[in-house]
């Protein structure tokens, strides 16, 4: 930074530099040289373009590469007729870098906050014949995998009668595939998979899980899940990749488990409608997390097949515990299904011969 | 400053000799205390906008660099705006991202309904396509740092779209990748000519005549690098056994040492191997560069890349250490385990301490990133030099278009520009 007051100047038509002199004539001024002149022009055409080896540069408006470089101390009727300098531009340097950052973390905290909550009364707006058409484009008929025998759609459709009031507009489905494991997809699609079937003692268990996917298609999960996921998508895009992806987990966690205690809530209520007893679920979840702690299940494979369940319904002593409290004495409890229908249930995909198995490819 | 030493312009003819004046034609005032001033700014800026104020952040971080960087004898000026760089980021996430994700659903769809050789075909396009949107988003995106790099108020710029750029590239790296990726170099240096060879500055196109077959014997090298140890292994092995044979454990020993000798060899001879080539591949690369009278030369050698890589990663290890200290006091402090964490029994406790820490890993990773940055512009100046004339009377504004958009598909594609 020089001591002295110095202006140089780019006309932006060639590389030469030219040390000026500004001469202000009201709004408007010349930049002279020993032996010429350029101007005049505005001072209202000025735009501040930043600092650059310790001079001021200022750009004019519409001449691509025509620049003025102040340097020293500006004389003050100069001064008055520049425009301000910017550091960050905008909003931040009018009320400080401190508050707009305070400022922006509120605003970015309720964009989450709207995202996160927003779509527990979104998803009942999207009508239902949207959800179906969704649910078929994107799952279709899992490319011939449901098991179908009339015994054992039978089994199934009274199982689901029982626990909904208008099974109408469910579609619950068997899949031959060995994953310890239930959904709920779009469109009132519940897909019970064959691993769960093997691993299930009784058709109560069964129940107790299908009640709970049958209670996150009832209380719209699948649709407030997707329209979060894509509302968070966005949210968080300006993060590049990993970062907005862990922000979008953690976030996940606190929701989905929001979702489960209600499916929960809704699958009791169901058992309880049906005279179904609640004990055998939770008995089941409690295989399943001892199954989870142990180190031999790893050699047939089978906790590969349980981490599907665990990572999508969290289990907790709490959910336990539940399902466990909620037996009610002195009530009497009828089972699910005879031991015929749970049968054919149980051994529908091994009957059909149609039925294709596995994955037929390689899900990773 | 405003006092230029004009007593190297040569008045008379408007000739300026870059290698005349100073040690180098281009050299680099920054430090990174001052860097830091804005690094950390924009660290908190971009946590607290969900990322949105990345793109400002960008072009305060370039402000920076280029004006600390003089050729010949004045300053280099980014006159980008975060707001270009914003929109253009916006219209890839419409314009590409979101028709992506879509038609990744249908393919999955098809996956579900039995059809995979459709899905299979169907992702296949897609990757094509980004693949080819890879390669003209390389353009763009130099094409755009030119026409916002301003020297003496003259920019420089391209007048071509890129689109075909963008099937050479795709060709070329399949061709170089069809001789069991033998003809890489060629493929790289190639695009490299054909890519300079569209951009100009002022009212001077580059030209970029760079040779290929210089690279080939580094090339091979880090090619065959692999194959070399695994031979020279066996042959110790061999020798080994031959000699020692009634050693026994001895034996044993020695070919577990070597064993590992061959691990570690991997891990180091390979990157060495690869920056060997990197090394070479930039000198005759910037050396096949011509912008009027001015040749160029970039001098960094092996050992030069090598250190400047140890150097980065010792800063990585160093930020991760930094900031492991403070999430391991938040994690400790709090009831966190990562069996909760796995049972997703979530409390807003645990939330606060998980949200925490990824703030502080964010603002350690974030801040490392910048600082590479900053370490690898001025890697790139201070190595840089030209030689030849720049007749300042000539150099004359460019006429090329100037695009009212940034990067977009460059940042979206995370490549970098050169």
């Amino acid at each position: 930074m020089s001591r002295f007051f110095s202006a140089w100047h780019f006309d932006g038509r060639t590389a030469v530099r030219r040390e000026v002199e500004v001469q202000t004539i009201g709004p408007n001024f010349f930049l002279r040289e020993a032996d010429r002149q350029h101007g005049p022009f505005s001072f209202a055409e000025l735009r501040y373009a930043g600092e650059q080896g310790g001079a001021q540069v200022y750009n004019l408006e519409g001449e691509d590469g025509w620049r003025l470089g102040l340097s020293g101390p500006i004389p003050e009727e100069l001064v008055q007729n520049l425009p301000a300098t910017r550091t960050y531009g905008g909003i931040i340097d009018r009320i400080g870098l401190g508050p707009a950052s305070l400022v922006f973390a509120v605003l970015s905290v309720i964009a989450v906050a709207i995202v996160v909550w927003s779509p527990q009364w979104l998803a009942p707006l999207v009508p239902q014949s949207v959800e179906k058409q969704l649910g078929r484009a994107l799952v279709g008929d899992f490319g011939g995998r449901f098991c179908q025998t009339p015994k054992g759609r039978a089994a199934l459709a009274k199982l689901t009668n029982s626990l909904d009031a208008n099974p109408g507009d469910l579609q619950v489905e068997v899949a031959n595939i060995d994953m310890l494991n239930a959904v709920a997809l779009p469109g009132g699609k519940v897909v019970l998979f064959q691993g769960l079937l093997n691993q299930a003692q009784s058709p109560d268990e069964v129940a107790g899980v299908l009640a709970h996917e049958i209670g996150h298609v009832r209380e719209r999960h699948v649709m407030q899940g997707l329209l979060r996921q894509m509302g968070l998508a966005v949210v968080l895009g300006g993060f590049d990749g990993s970062g907005g992806a862990t922000i979008n987990n953690v976030l996940s966690t606190t929701y989905t488990r929001g979702a489960e205690e209600e499916a929960d809530r809704h699958s009791l209520k169901s058992l309880a409608g049906a005279s179904i007893s609640p004990l055998p679920t939770a008995d089941f979840f409690e295989r399943l997390s001892r199954m989870d702690g142990s180190a031999e299940m790893d050699k047939d494979g089978s906790s590969r097949a349980l981490a599907g369940y665990m990572s999508s319904h969290p289990l907790s002593d709490d959910r336990k515990q539940l399902f466990r409290k909620a037996r009610m004495t002195g009530k009497t409890y009828t089972p699910a299904l005879s031991y015929d229908e749970w049968n054919e249930l149980k051994t529908m995909c091994a009957q059909d011969r149609d039925v294709k198995s596995g994955w037929g490819f390689d899900i990773g | 400053m405003g006092s230029t030493t004009l007593s190297d312009y040569d008045e008379t003819v408007g000739r300026q000799r870059p290698s005349d004046r100073q040690a180098s034609a281009f050299s680099f005032h920054g430090n990174w205390i001052d860097f830091l001033k804005i690094a950390v700014p924009n660290m908190l800026l971009t946590l607290v906008t969900l990322g949105i104020y990345r793109f400002w952040a960008t072009t305060r971080e370039r402000q920076y660099l280029w004006g600390q960087t003089e050729f010949i004898d004045e300053r280099l000026e980014w006159t980008g705006k975060g707001m270009e760089l914003f929109i253009g980021f916006i219209m890839v996430f419409f314009l590409i991202g979101i028709p992506f994700a879509v038609l990744q659903l249908v393919a999955q769809g098809f996956i579900f309904q039995g059809q995979p050789a459709i899905a299979g075909l169907l992702t296949f396009i897609l990757v094509m396509l980004l693949f080819y949107l890879t390669g003209v988003a390389y353009f763009r995106a130099l094409r755009y740092r030119l026409s916002r790099s301003y020297w003496r108020g003259i920019r420089g710029g391209s007048d071509d779209s890129g689109l075909g750029y963008g099937l050479s590239y795709v060709w070329k790296q399949i061709a170089g990748a069809i001789p069991i990726f033998l003809l890489y170099p060629w493929a790289s240096i190639s695009l490299w000519n054909e890519r300079w060879s569209m951009m100009s500055f002022g009212p001077y196109r580059f030209e970029s005549n760079a040779d290929w077959t210089q690279l080939m014997k580094r090339y091979l090298l880090f090619y065959l690098a692999p194959f070399l140890l695994f031979v020279m292994a066996i042959y110790a092995g061999v020798q080994q056994a031959r000699g020692g044979g009634a050693m026994g454990m001895g034996g044993a020993a020695a070919m577990g040492g070597l064993g590992l000798l061959l691990i570690i060899s991997l891990y180091i001879i390979l990157p060495i191997a690869a920056l060997m080539y990197y090394s070479k591949f930039f000198r005759v690369a910037v050396a096949g560069l011509r912008l009027g009278e001015l040749e160029f030369e970039f001098k960094a050698r092996s050992p030069d890349w090598i250190l400047f890589f140890l150097a980065n990663w010792a800063i990585w290890l160093l930020a991760l250490a930094l900031a492991a200290v403070p999430i391991g006091f938040i994690m400790a402090g709090s009831s966190f385990s990562p069996e909760l964490f796995e049972r997703r029994e979530m409390t807003p406790a645990l939330i606060g301490t998980l949200a925490l820490s990824a703030l502080i890993g964010a603002a350690a990773i974030g801040l490392v990133n910048a600082l590479i940055r900053y370490r690898s512009w001025k890697f790139f100046v201070v190595h840089m030099e030209a030689y030849g004339e720049v007749n300042l009377d000539r150099m004359s504004q460019s006429e090329t278009e100037v695009s009212g958009h940034g990067e977009g598909l460059l940042d979206a594609f995370d490549v970098g520009a050169i």
